[in-house]
């Protein structure tokens, strides 16, 4: 039976997935990442074995992703997220062309063709502006757990415009609505609406195409998705039984699954994994870029001193000047 | 006049020497720190100039020693010191906002002129222009803190859209006799200061120099089309535009670029790359990020990944970035002008026009896909990337990538975000798919000796 493991060390989040060869989700696992990356990424792969009930031997294949992809030492390859996202959108919904993947630290925009390529990519500015630390920081504000800002918002009836969508100055802004007596359920749906517009503005800045999809751990919180909606003024795809979240996990083990087949359709072995290579080798990805082949050749400078850069004197002199 | 002399200095009379354009770069510069930290003792003048609209051929016949701002502050951060300077500055008042450039500068004055290269003399002028907005409140601080005398030339622009001077027409005519008085004003200034009388034979022979040395670095560039490139635009690259600029009209200049142009030749003959596998050619747009450049050259190079051109090595190369600016040495002053002024004109409005002008070197170079730097504390530098970045995109579905760091700020880079979006980028080019590439026998084969 074959089993490969997709996982993601997010920032915020460690999420980890197992699916069988007939990419049926055998089981999942998500814990926060912490400070140390190759750790959470070990106790993220425990406990994927636990709760899917396989030994670690059965896994034949481990693919990374995530900003901690380099830490995984049991890892057999890697991609980064913006491709495991888009191969695991079109598996989910073919119809998928934009994602948004709202995530701890960042937030991104993907478009991608039927095929499930990334066709462009715009991630947010060195600012927390629009990430999910900035709801976060807003619950904590509030005193409320990231779990309850879904519910809380909800309820509200009359959401309060948060103008500064900077992580670090909406404090001042939340706590300036509370001593207004605005209730916290209209101050978390206020930072939900700018959150979304700031999310939506980077959609349109990567080419929206219709075929929305939203992943990452911000499609745990209902609200968000009604606010991101109402701006989008369409549906947006979201995985379901919480599999949004481990939509970059998802896609990473879709990837290795791939993989594995062409390998054992072609009768090649599965390649070690990082920590069982030698240090400096690294596994090469035998695609070329097409450019590389069609380049004409072009023959620069002759001895003869013709270059394709033209070399000519001013052509007509001026008047003498006085 | 100017081809035949260009003809006589072709490369392949003389015999190759072992030559490494990597440490024989790094010997001058060496020497021209040596140099300016022996001006004084020596009792030379010294001109700050930048390395744009500078008029350093005029100086060059009164034999300043010259101080280069711009090169000054990179190289505080090439060796990695540059925070220390920004930070004094900042300190003593300077937003976070300003220019790095600037701000290295302004620490180096506080640390009364202490380099990590060794002293830098006090100057006797400075020779600012409108190239850079900055350049002339750059040379305020300098009058301001150092007592430093400022010539500042004003050189004509774009006019509007649909504008633009070519050689010999009216409004060019004017623009260089414009400039050209700027010229003589500045050639008496330099009299009063050296003692030294003015002479056109000199100009003539520096600004020979010069055409030379334009010729072997257009066809350095040019030589970069070949496919696997002989050199990193954005590494390699940079080295050589350091000897172009501080080198500029001299013998030693002339000579590395002889010598350079030669050996990459040669390079090209054998169908040797930069890299082993050159999987991806790149252009990169914008200027570099002196602090971390071999780290981003190294992410790049991982994936096989040339820059085979920038548009930096243009902008920075003095001004003269197309072959058909060549001084006419038989009329040293007039020639100067003109070629200041078009040069100029080009300068200013490359910013406005940069779509079109790319969009040729991605032709011209066949990269596969263009890479962006924007930088946090010259908006100038990158404005416009954007709808550049979304024209090349849609009009010529070149894939592209925009990173954002500094010139040499290191607390604007950030490796991990950096890493994980060149790192999509070249996932992005691989799923274009393609096939394997030609064995480096067919590369060599295609691209033909020179003989």
């Amino acid at each position: 039976m074959l089993y490969v493991a997709g996982l993601d060390i997010g920032s915020t989040y460690t999420k980890a997935i197992v699916l069988n060869a007939q990419r049926e989700v055998v089981g999942t696992a998500v814990r926060r990442t912490g400070f140390k990356l190759a750790q959470a990424a070990e106790a993220a792969f425990e406990e994927l074995l636990k709760n899917s009930g396989l030994e670690r031997s059965l896994i034949t294949y481990v693919a990374a992703t995530g900003y901690g992809r380099y830490t995984v030492p049991f890892r057999n390859t890697q991609v980064t997220e913006l491709t495991a996202h888009a191969r695991a959108a079109v598996h989910l919904f073919p119809d998928t062309r934009t994602i948004l993947d709202v995530g701890g630290q960042d937030i991104k925009a993907i478009k991608i063709d039927a095929e499930g390529r990334v066709k462009a990519f715009r991630l947010n500015d060195k600012c927390a502006a629009g990430t999910g630390a900035f709801l976060e920081k807003t619950a904590r504000y509030l005193g409320l757990t990231t779990d309850d800002l879904g519910p809380y918002a909800l309820r509200a009836t009359k959401p309060v415009q948060i103008s500064s969508v900077c992580a670090v100055f909406a404090e001042s802004e939340v706590i300036n609505h509370l001593s207004n007596g605005i209730p916290a359920e209209d101050i978390v749906m206020g930072a939900m609406v700018a959150l979304g517009g700031r999310a939506i503005q980077l959609m349109r800045r990567v080419g929206i195409e219709p075929g929305y999809m939203l992943t990452g751990g911000m499609t745990r919180n209902a609200a968000m998705i009604n606010a991101l909606e109402l701006s989008l003024k369409a549906k947006l795809n979201v995985a379901p039984n919480g599999l949004g979240q481990l939509n970059g996990a998802y896609g990473a083990a879709l990837l290795g699954l791939r993989r594995v087949e062409k390998l054992l359709a072609e009768g090649k072995p599965i390649p070690p994994t990082a920590a069982q290579q030698e240090p400096g080798e690294t596994a090469t990805v035998r695609r070329w870029s097409t450019k590389t082949l069609t380049t004409k050749r072009v023959e620069p400078c002759r001895a003869s001193g013709e270059c394709p850069v033209a070399m000519k004197p001013v052509q007509k002199p001026l008047e003498a000047v006085a | 006049m100017t081809t035949e002399i260009l003809d006589a200095v072709l490369p392949g009379a003389i015999a190759a020497a072992p030559f490494d354009p990597r440490v024989e770069g790094q010997r001058l510069m060496k020497d021209w720190y040596t140099g300016l930290t022996m001006a004084r003792e020596r009792g030379q003048h010294v001109a700050n100039v930048f390395v744009m609209g500078n008029a350093i051929e005029i100086l060059r016949t009164f034999d300043f020693q010259f101080v280069f701002p711009e090169i000054n502050s990179l190289q505080t951060g090439v060796r990695k010191a540059s925070e220390e300077y920004i930070r004094l500055s900042e300190d003593y008042g300077m937003s976070p906002d300003v220019c790095s450039y600037v701000k290295a500068d302004v620490g180096l004055i506080l640390k009364e002129q202490q380099h990590p290269a060794g002293l830098i003399p006090k100057a006797d002028i400075a020779i600012a222009s409108n190239m850079c907005s900055t350049f002339i409140k750059w040379a305020e601080i300098w009058e301001r803190l150092l007592k430093t005398p400022t010539f500042v030339l004003d050189l004509p622009g774009q006019r509007g859209a649909n504008w633009q001077a070519r050689p010999g027409d009216a409004q060019h005519a004017a623009d260089s006799r414009w400039v050209e008085a700027q010229f003589r004003d500045l050639i008496q200034k330099c009299e009063k200061i050296t003692g030294k009388r003015f002479n056109m034979d000199r100009l003539a022979e520096v600004e020979e120099r010069v055409n030379k040395m334009i010729f072997h670095w257009n066809n350095v560039m040019a030589l970069n089309r070949v496919c696997p490139a002989p050199f990193n635009a954005m590494l390699d690259g940079l080295t050589y535009i350091g000897i172009m600029n501080v080198y500029r009209g001299t013998s030693e200049g002339v000579e590395y670029m002889r010598k350079l142009e030669e050996q990459l030749r040669a390079k090209v003959a054998r169908g040797e790359g930069r890299v082993v596998e050159e999987r991806f050619r790149l252009l990169f747009s914008g200027t570099p990020c002196y602090v971390s450049m071999r780290r981003l050259v190294e992410l790049f190079e991982t994936w096989g990944g040339v820059f085979a051109y920038s548009d930096y090595l243009t902008f920075a190369s003095g001004g003269m970035d197309a072959g058909e600016l060549v001084y006419d040495t038989s009329r040293p002053l007039e020639s100067l002008a003109e070629i200041t002024a078009l040069a100029a004109q080009r300068g200013l409005s490359n910013q406005f026009f940069a779509h079109e002008r790319l969009a040729q070197q991605i032709r011209d170079y066949d990269v596969d896909g263009i890479v962006f730097h924007g930088v946090k504390s010259c908006r100038f530098v990158s404005s416009g990337m954007a709808d550049t970045r979304d024209y090349l995109n849609k009009r010529l579905k070149v894939p592209s990538l925009y990173i954002e760091s500094d010139l040499i700020d290191p607390r604007y880079w950030s490796d991990a975000q950096i890493k994980n979006r060149v790192d999509a980028f070249f996932e992005t080019l691989h799923q274009r798919g393609g096939a394997a590439p030609l064995a480096a026998k067919t590369v060599a084969a295609a691209a033909g000796s020179p003989a």
